[in-house]
């Protein structure tokens, strides 16, 4: 008992300064917690760990994977000792050589080997610098004493409906997500954070759902209508509300809200910035000279579809084989533009059977991270080292993809701009053929009344007749409108080669014929050649395929879109060297509702909306953050920063400069002069737009992918080459150069300055309190308002001796400026306005 | 002390024990088996770049890392091969040119001695071509390696290879995992900066300093020799640094409030970064001010201000250098000579380009070592491949002389920074097809300067798509020879 205990101590010692990240304030702090720990582990024993139950995968899998799967893995050619750790029937079945008994640790001969005294016979051998600690060997033991029983991986498990926990507090929610999630705290001996505040709420709903900021009249509108009144008093709560919950009226109020919003058309805009993170959609080729490339109906589609709510395997099947879908139609063709989006080099004198193959490895690493969350990229090269995949299926899996035209950009996609990919089709979007839908029915309308109208002796039409001639030609403008776009067209399949070790020149591998990983079954088609239709059906087919799978995988990422955290935290990695959900059920439970609902974006989207675990505050005691520092257990919402495209939105929303149409070619805002001075093939010089373009959103920017814009940059958006499921959050000068200095935000500040003395009331404090709900959905307490009383009183001091400053800096950007404002003034609020825009809750996400 | 920190601080062994509502014999248990929520620490998102403790003891703490981007022909600058010269214009044997490609050169070649004089220098006997003249002064500084190799024979991937340990677009650069690994120094200016000079980026374009997977607080900072030299520097016009700092004060005081209120570490960090960016604006631009610099030192260096040469950006990069600056990268263009027009030509066209370079490297390794900082500032010098030793297919009939990409052997060379001086490593055949005695990779290069910093190529790791990934890939030997 005495040494089971010292492990205990040990462990916790060596835990706990990991578990508390460095923080930039007194460090001195963690080792007085040491100080604590080690003087309460000295004292009890360890409780008897024999009657937990160790769960393989979490306890005993990491074990195997640091210490032996190096090599004992599943690749035949490379393993040691002919024994494979990485999957039970190797290291169960062998009777000979009684390498795990289960229930009798002592009969295992794995136990004699990692406990031995003998150099020659240890395990891990002692030249590979990998020790098994006291605690990893007692983990090992007692779970062989217990059965060693040895699940599938998680992942590759169906998924299935698990029973609805039982909790202690029934009255804290009667939602199977909340009933998960409660489980597991109570189990950890936490509890959930209050709800948040009302104001909190709707925003974090919008930012969440729409990315776009709450107007204070919104926020009124919910208040109102969730006391059961409608109102237009202003709401003065800040982030101190009262709490909520359990009111059938605000609850109603909140699912109305929650229902707005996902039928809003800037829904599917939020929801596809995400997307083309993850299919990794730019604006231009990626190689050599980066040249500009048809694409942009591509983004429409993703966007309509989110709108349109589409179900996913149907988004799934559009856009990895539209073209074969039966009479495939306009918008599928654009959906395949999906095939296209991977990087092309179009620099003279490249080998096209290099790229070609450079380009099929791109296309399976970005279907198996985005549909899979597996890392099949790694078997370009060899068999996975440590999930079930094999190099043969790495190919396989390519050649359903061989029939896709895309070597013609090698004899006609030069350094033009934009550059050729063919084949690219000239398309209308189903937003463009609405709108011609609709001017359609308005020329025909006016054109019947003006008939009629003309047999009418002596009646006026010329207004008519000058409605009828705008629309004619808008009519005529939206038909000519059609964007060229990439799409995928099928040709005589390419021969697909395993390439040995991933060399291109290699051409002794074998002939490979589409097929999905051996490991996982499902499609059995022996009549004909297997087709992308038939993957993108395997990938969504829960019985015939690995929908369970692919289910996971996005209910995890709109899990993490809602909550800020993944039940699995890698968003783009459920292989065995990932990490493990933290709730198993919850997520299978998740992954089963939304096959369910027949793949059902915005039911699952409201669903975790819905929840009380999403409406928690994001407030983050101590406490919690001792027990949890990465918020797995949810006793929290999050908090972060917006993503880069939201930090743009958002300013523009404020200053009320926001444009709001929808899709169309990419649009370019503000950017320093030179920034593409060293992009050449061709030499090309950056034009901003310089009509209402300028004040769109950031999904709608022109992504540049070597060059990608500079604040966007700033702000962690990636530069669409590779999937990326979770992007980093990093905090940097750069970021903070960018909101104070780019003309965009400055230009905004300048707007929102004139909005604020033009809307805001006479008093500064009236028009602080204005600026204040509108950047942040609350009025200032007495020192934020002193603060920025006192900025004003110098700014103003400061434009009053130079009138001249203060031209110049209300001259930023090319919105027009409202004539009857006083240039000083307009100065000295920009300088607040500016202030107010860079505060940190202003691109706070909480 | 606001309320958070409060709360932490009155931490008690009461509380701990209270909050779980168990006894330790079930926080030890949950040590042992709850690992899903304890899971891999991240890095400190607070501060990113907080200097770090290398893996052992570093012999060198900054880079500075010329670039000639298209390849130089060290052939004819630093790799005399006399029995090449001697069989000027004859038919390339066989067995050297079969089974290979090259990318502008088909059937049988002819072979190219030099257009230059070759002699030794130095008490070490380094052999300099005459169109390096000032190198004769620091040829003890040097130490070369004759012997190295990649795999890629295009601008883009063996730029990429050398640099990101991956021919293809994604990785971090090695610039990038220096200062993930170390962090840096000066609070006041970016880890990592990039230099570029003679109009064009390299091939790979910014990749070669991206930060690929890496957080982008890792990426390379261009600093410009025109405009903002570092994006969004400048105040907006009509904002005047008073203003600027009342706003900032302003501003900090507001997300102080907020931090009191909320506790969240990040606000903190925000402010810190404001107050960066304030101070950058008043650096960056001071130490990429040559005008600071003394009129003989500007000479020494060739530099001029206002301009945006190669002289100017080796000058610049001791600046920066001498301020903390952890990794300094400079790309020059124009060395891809194949010989299709004057500039690129083996005679007068490198002469000429050798020029605007002789003079700038040798200037930085004499007032590094003026300065005391040639001990522990590593110089690396050279191209992304080798070039042929004959004469290009397109020219060859051409009066211009030139050669194509040769990605079996070229020579680099280094000087400070722990790497012994006055020394010549690894050697190839006497026409310069091959290596003959011990071949260096890209890897192995990458590995050595790690190694030089204080860093473990192999367990300088980051977490993407389920892999632990690093710059040397699975590869890389630290070449212990040639360390002092």
């Amino acid at each position: 008992m005495m040494a089971k205990s010292r492990v205990a101590v040990s462990c916790l010692l060596f835990s706990h300064p990991m578990r508390i990240p460095a923080r930039n304030v007194f460090p001195m702090r963690h080792w007085c917690i040491l100080f604590a720990l080690a003087l309460v582990a000295a004292t009890p024993p360890l409780a008897n760990a024999d009657t937990q139950q160790v769960d393989f995968e979490r306890d005993i899998r990491p074990i195997l994977f640091a210490n032996c799967v190096g090599c004992h893995g599943s690749d035949q050619d490379e393993r040691e000792g002919e024994l494979s750790l990485d999957r039970a029937d190797d290291a169960l079945s062998d009777a000979d050589r009684r390498i795990i008994v289960p229930g009798k640790p002592d009969e295992s001969d794995l136990m004699v080997r990692i406990t031995t005294d003998d150099e020659d016979e240890l395990m891990p051998p002692p030249d590979s610098k990998k020790k098994l600690s006291a605690e990893e060997i007692e983990l090992l033991r007692i779970w062989i004493k217990q059965g060693a029983t040895w699940p599938e991986h998680w992942a590759y498990r169906p998924p299935e409906r698990h029973p609805v926990p039982i909790v202690e507090d029934s009255e804290w929610s009667p939602r199977w997500i909340d009933r998960f999630i409660l489980a597991r705290l109570e189990n950890e001996g936490l509890r959930p954070s209050p709800d948040t505040d009302p104001v909190t709420l709707v925003r974090r709903l919008h930012f969440d759902l729409i990315g776009l900021p709450p107007t204070p009249e919104q926020i009124d509108h919910f208040i109102a209508d969730a006391a059961g009144r409608v109102s237009n008093e202003p709401s003065t709560t800040g982030d101190a509300g009262n709490p909520v919950a359990d009111l059938p009226q605000f609850e109603r109020a909140y699912e109305r809200l929650v229902d707005r919003l996902l039928a809003s058309k800037h829904y599917g805009e939020r929801m596809a910035i995400y997307w083309l993170d993850l299919v990794r959609y730019a604006d231009t080729v990626g190689y050599h000279g980066d040249q500009d490339q048809s694409i942009s109906p591509y983004r429409d589609y993703v966007i309509e579809s989110f709108n349109d709510n589409i179900s996913f395997d149907r988004f799934t099947r559009e856009q990895l084989a539209g073209d074969l879908l039966p009479g495939s139609s306009n918008d599928q063709r654009i959906a395949t533009g999906y095939n296209r989006l991977l990087q092309t080099s179009h620099e003279g004198g490249v080998q096209a059977k290099e790229y070609l193959a450079i380009y099929a490895a791109d296309r399976l690493r970005n279907l198996s991270s985005v549909w899979m969350a597996a890392s099949l990229g790694c078997c370009q090269c060899h068999n996975h080292k440590y999930d079930p995949f094999t190099m043969k299926d790495f190919y396989s899996l390519i050649a359903f993809f061989a029939d896709v035209d895309e070597d013609r950009h090698f004899s006609n996609g030069g350094n033009s701009l934009p550059t050729r990919r063919d084949p690219e089709a000239k398309l209308l979007t189903k937003t463009e053929r609405a709108r011609i839908a609709q001017l359609e029915a308005q020329v025909a309308e006016t054109e019947k009344e003006l008939l009629r109208l003309k047999k009418e002796p002596g009646a006026d039409t010329a207004e008519l007749k000058k409605k009828f001639d705008r629309w004619s030609h808008l009519l005529k403008e939206a038909r000519s409108g059609a964007r060229l776009t990439m799409i995928t067209k099928a040709i005589q399949p390419r021969q697909i080669r395993v390439l040995p070790r991933g060399n291109w020149l290699d051409d002794s591998g074998p002939i490979v014929q589409p097929a999905v990983p051996e490991f996982f079954a499902g499609l059995d088609i022996t009549d004909r050649q297997p087709t992308r239709l038939d993957l993108a059906n395997w990938l969504t087919d829960q019985s015939n395929g690995i929908g369970g799978l692919t289910a996971r995988v996005f209910v995890n990422r709109f899990w993490y879109l809602l909550l800020g955290n993944g039940i699995v935290p890698m968003l783009d990695d459920f292989g065995k060297q990932g990490e493990l959900p933290t709730h198993r059920e919850l997520l299978d439970n998740l992954a089963v509702e939304f096959i369910e609902s027949r793949w059902d974006v915005k039911h699952m989207m409201k669903l975790i909306a819905m929840s009380r675990t999403y409406r928690q505050s994001s407030l983050e005691p101590a406490s919690l953050h001792l027990r949890d520092p990465y918020n797995r257990l949810v006793a929290r919402q999050s908090r972060f920063r917006f993503p880069a495209e939201t930090v743009r939105d958002n300013a523009l929303v404020i200053s009320g400069l926001l444009v709001t149409e929808q899709g169309g070619t990419s649009v370019r805002p503000y950017q320093p002069a030179g920034y593409y001075r060293h992009l050449n093939f061709p030499k090309r010089t950056y034009q901003h737009d310089v009509d209402q373009r300028q004040w769109r959103r950031g999904v709608y920017v022109h992504w540049q992918r070597q060059f990608l814009h500079p604040m966007l940059k700033a702000f962690d958006a990636p530069t669409r080459e590779e999937c990326v499921a979770r992007r980093p959050q990093s905090n940097t000068p750069l970021a903070a150069l960018a909101l104070l200095n780019d003309p965009s935000f400055v230009e905004a500040a300048r707007v929102f300055a004139e909005r604020i003395l033009c809307d805001g009331g006479e008093s500064t404090d009236a028009r602080l309190a204005f600026a204040f709900r509108h950047a942040v959905s609350r009025v200032p307490d007495a020192r934020e308002n002193d603060l920025l009383s006192k900025l004003l009183a110098s700014s103003r001091k400061r434009y009053e001796s130079d009138t001249k400053a203060a031209g110049e800096l209300i001259s930023t950007g090319q919105a027009p400026r409202a004539e009857n404002v006083d240039p000083i003034e307009l100065a000295a609020w920009t300088t607040v306005a500016r202030a107010i825009l860079n505060m940190n809750q202003t691109i706070t996400r909480n | 002390m606001n309320q958070y920190l409060r709360h932490r601080l009155s931490l008690t062994r009461r509380h701990f024990l209270g909050s779980t509502g168990a006894g330790i014999g079930s926080i030890a248990l949950n040590a042992l088996l709850n690992r899903d929520v304890q899971a891999a620490p991240e890095r400190s998102r607070e501060k990113p770049l907080a200097l770090r403790a290398p893996h052992f003891a570093a012999k060198a703490k900054r880079v500075i890392y010329l670039h000639m981007a298209g390849s130089p022909p060290t052939l004819d600058m630093f790799d005399y091969k006399p029995q090449l010269v001697k069989r000027d214009n004859e038919v390339a044997p066989d067995d050297f040119i079969e089974g290979k490609r090259f990318a502008f050169t088909t059937g049988k070649p002819l072979l190219l001695g030099t257009p230059h004089k070759f002699a030794q220098h130095g008490e070490s006997g380094a052999w300099l071509s005459d169109a390096m003249p000032q190198f004769r002064a620091v040829a003890d500084d040097l130490c070369f390696i004759k012997s190295m190799h990649t795999d890629q024979f295009n601008h883009a991937p063996a730029e990429m290879v050398l640099y990101t340990g991956f021919p293809r677009m994604g990785r971090p650069c090695m610039g990038s995992w220096v200062t993930y690994g170390l962090g840096t120094d000066d609070q006041n200016l970016p880890g990592f900066v990039v230099l570029v000079s003679s109009g064009s980026n390299p091939s790979a374009g910014k990749t070669v300093w991206g930060s690929g997977f890496l957080p982008s607080v890792y990426q390379g900072v261009q600093c410009r020799t025109k405009g903002d030299p570092v994006l969004y520097l400048s105040n907006p016009k009509g904002m005047d640094r008073d203003l600027r700092r009342m706003t900032l004060d302003t501003l900090g005081q507001l997300n102080e409030l907020e931090a009191e209120r909320i506790g969240d570490p990040e606000t903190r960090t925000r402010i810190a970064q404001f107050e960066l960016a304030f101070r950058m604006q008043m650096a960056v631009p001071e130490a990429m001010d040559i005008t600071r610099e003394s009129k003989a030192t500007l000479e020494d260096y060739g530099a001029k201000p206002g301009e945006s040469t190669f002289a100017n950006n080796c000058l610049l990069a001791r600046r920066l250098a001498e301020q903390g600056v952890r990794f300094v990268q400079l790309f020059d263009w124009g060395w891809d000579f194949h010989g299709t027009g004057a500039g690129t030509g083996l005679g007068k066209g490198l002469r000429d380009k050798c020029a605007t370079i002789d003079k700038p490297i040798s200037a930085l390794i004499r007032d590094l070592r003026q300065r005391g900082l040639l001990a522990d500032t590593l110089i690396v010098w050279g191209g992304e491949f080798g070039r042929t030793p004959f004469r290009e297919g397109r020219t060859a009939k051409s009066k211009v002389l030139g050669r194509d990409h040769y990605p079996d052997c070229f020579t680099i060379f280094m000087a400070g920074g722990g790497i012994k001086p006055g020394f010549t490593y690894g050697a190839t055949d006497e026409l310069g097809f091959s290596i003959t005695e011990n071949p260096v990779t890209v890897y192995d290069l990458q590995a050595t300067i790690l190694n030089q910093l204080g860093l473990d190529h192999t367990k300088l790791t980051y977490r993407f798509q389920g892999r632990d990934y690093r710059l040397t890939d699975v590869f890389g030997n630290i070449v212990k020879d040639v360390l002092a």
